[in-house]
């Protein structure tokens, strides 16, 4: 142990003798964090929460209009402009608008739109109930117009049409109700008029599927981004320790190590943990900064759960994998620039393809399927069933098994190559 | 063995893999307790190769090497313990500080930390480093660093060192101040030295034995004074072309 923590003081001595080194180790994670969280954030504001400019031209003074227009006005994602034709009198103005950015969606509801409604179904009443009557009239349309800045996601464009679609249905439920009572009542000869009720009969009720049941948090870019974010800066102590390890066999101080009496493995194992240490304390400056420094900037605070002991686990097994990567890398490559290049973009791709910079949700199959290789992915899958779904350590044990599996097969095959180079 | 061997290097050769030619090649002699003795031979002589054999970093292919009454090949953490190494790399950290690097080198031999200070300022004094040696190495001339270098292979007071041409590219005062340390090493702690070199005058003052080795082969071996009268020479580096050419060696 002499020599493990030896070696553990003198790691210490030369990281902090490189003060831009570990500057570097430590802020440029935090700015990382921070910059992508907010800029994540505000992207995924964008889609859940409120603030989406639309523009509503409703040019119908009846009840469709009206209706489409109070149901807008309780939908939270838009920021609703309401024009009664006053402003935008033809498609080309509100084309204009929305090129120039003002408005993400304009929906443009024409005039007498409830009026043309009304006579479509009288037609079809008629055409149900007196044969003799309106045979030779074809009902007419009722033409709105959506028109879409082409940056609009998908998604948001789907949402707000279905609520268009829905808010339509609901007042063309209506008027058919109206008229097939006021058609049924003059059949039976009654005055009474059949009146929809106003009732829904479908309530719909959100629950997020936490494990526990207990968990009162909500999901938010926050929830997401800090685990994400800081599963992929610690990664990056990859070109700080390969570097470390080139340049220790290139400048001869490996094969004095060698010849120091005892064990190599216990002056790699004082190195190893130095750098274990520094990926924990990257780690808790950046749940540190997730519930006290994002708040600062308008943003959620981080909820890490309950199960501490768990995300102890999770982050130890997270910290092993990152640095059992750089030691191989290290062992691999024979110039820190190699290693830099290779571990730089290594470390791209497989938080690329492990969901960090894209939710595993919105990839093809078969990336979904690809991202099932990367530990960064089994680190997020923990991270999100502790922060996000209120998993216990039943949730995360196998995330975990297979970080601290890669640990183990990096660190054998660095043993190998280290065999296989000094023989 | 005789009684007064200190190193006994038995039929040593060695073929690195991928490679049809020897860097040693059925290699004998031995070395005296107390002795100096040079190794002298052009790049690619194989002289690296014996040094690495002899502290274990490479396997011989076949043949033994025995220091006192230790096997390199069965007992070589004996070895290490007994063994001063200062290799031909400056292999310092260069940000960190020359007792930094001193203090690390102690460490990793077991040495108690309070004794370990103590002979550190001892051997930096001795050395002729001041305040200089809480400079960090990358600040210090190349002779400090080859001074450093020196003290590292010595601080645990080997009773073998090993040297692999310590005083290249140094200027003369400091090729001789190394020489001085090192003779006041061997005579004050009987400490056995293997030296190689390519410095040839210094090998001839400094050197009780010196065996000349070529292609993994000995050419000869002996005093200064019996090689130079074998070779009808009038100096080391006359024998030395004599029997290695002037055909440069990459």
């Amino acid at each position: 142990m002499y020599r493990f923590w030896a070696t553990f003081r003198k790691e210490v001595k030369l990281l902090i003798a490189d003060r831009t080194g570990v500057a570097i180790l430590f802020i440029m994670p935090v700015l990382l964090v921070v910059i992508m969280t907010l800029i994540q954030y505000e992207a995924y504001k964008s889609l859940t929460q409120s603030g989406i400019p639309v523009l509503l031209v409703n040019n119908d003074a009846d009840s469709l209009g009206g209706s489409i227009e109070n149901g807008f006005k309780k939908v939270s994602i838009c920021e609703l402009t309401i024009d009664h034709g006053e402003t935008y009198k033809t498609t080309a103005d509100i084309k204009r608008k929305v090129i120039k950015g003002d408005f993400l969606i304009a929906l443009v509801i024409p005039q007498n739109a409830t009026t043309v409604l009304r006579s479509n179904v009288e037609l079809m009443m008629n055409n149900l109930f007196d044969k003799t009557k309106s045979q030779k009239n074809k009902p007419g349309s009722v033409n709105v117009e959506i028109i879409i800045d082409p940056t609009t996601s998908k998604s948001f464009v789907i949402a707000i049409t279905s609520e268009l679609k829905k808010y339509i249905a609901d007042i063309e439920t209506k008027v058919l109700f109206s008229i097939m009572g006021e058609k049924i009542g003059a059949l039976l000869h009654s005055d009474q008029k059949v009146n929809m009720p106003d009732a829904d009969f479908f309530v719909y009720h959100e629950n997020y599927a936490f494990r526990d049941a207990g968990e009162t948090f909500q999901p938010n870019a926050v929830q997401h981004n800090i685990p994400a974010w800081a599963i992929f800066s610690i990664f990056f102590i990859v070109l700080p320790l390969s570097s470390s390890i080139i340049n220790e066999r290139s400048e001869g101080l490996l094969i004095r190590m060698r010849i120091f009496p005892g064990s190599y493995l216990s002056i790699l194992s004082g190195k190893l943990f130095v750098f274990f240490l520094v990926a924990i304390i990257q780690f808790i400056i950046i749940l540190l900064i997730g519930i006290y420094g994002l708040p600062q900037f308008g943003l959620p605070v981080l909820d890490i759960g309950k199960h501490i002991l768990p995300l102890v686990a999770l982050t130890i097994a997270l910290a092993l994998a990152a640095v059992s990567y750089g030691l191989l890398v290290g062992t691999l490559f024979d110039t820190p620039q190699q290693s830099a290049v290779f571990g730089g973009i290594s470390i791209l791709i497989m938080s690329a393809i492990g969901g960090i910079w894209v939710p595993l949700s919105i990839m093809p199959a078969v990336m979904q399927n690809i991202s099932a290789v990367s530990p960064l992915n089994w680190a997020l899958m923990g991270y999100y069933e502790l922060f996000i779904k209120g998993g216990d350590w039943y949730a995360i044990e196998f995330q975990v098994l297979k970080l601290v599996l890669f640990f183990l097969v990096a660190l054998a095959i660095s043993y190998r190559l280290y065999k296989l180079k000094t023989n | 063995m005789n009684g007064n061997t200190c190193v006994c290097i038995s039929k040593l050769s060695k073929i690195y893999t991928g490679s049809d030619s020897f860097a040693l090649n059925d290699l004998s002699f031995e070395i005296v307790d107390g002795e100096i003795f040079g190794l002298l031979g052009p790049n690619g002589a194989g002289k690296t190769t014996l040094l690495s054999i002899l502290c274990g970093l490479v396997k011989p292919t076949t043949g033994s090497v025995t220091m006192y009454d230790y096997s390199v090949e069965n007992d070589i953490e004996a070895i290490k313990k007994i063994l001063g190494v200062v290799p031909q790399d400056i292999a310092l950290y260069p940000t960190l500080s020359g007792r930094d690097n001193l203090m690390y080198i102690g460490r990793m031999y077991g040495i108690e930390t309070e004794k370990l200070k103590r002979k550190v300022d001892d051997y930096l004094y001795e050395f002729g480093f001041g305040k200089n040696s809480n400079l960090p190495v990358k600040k210090y001339s190349g002779g400090m660093k080859r001074r450093i270098n020196l003290i590292g292979g010595i601080l645990h007071n080997p009773r073998i060192l090993l040297l692999d041409e310590p005083t290249v590219g140094m200027d003369v005062q400091t090729r001789t101040s190394i020489i001085d340390h090192l003779s006041a090493l061997n005579k004050e702690k009987h400490m056995t030295i293997l030296y190689t070199s390519h410095y040839m005058e210094q090998a001839e003052l400094f050197c009780d034995r010196i065996a000349i080795i070529d292609n993994g082969n000995i050419l000869a071996l002996g005093t200064p004074r019996e090689l130079m009268k074998k070779g009808n020479a009038g100096d080391l580096e006359e024998v030395f072309i004599k029997l290695t050419g002037k055909k440069i060696r990459d």
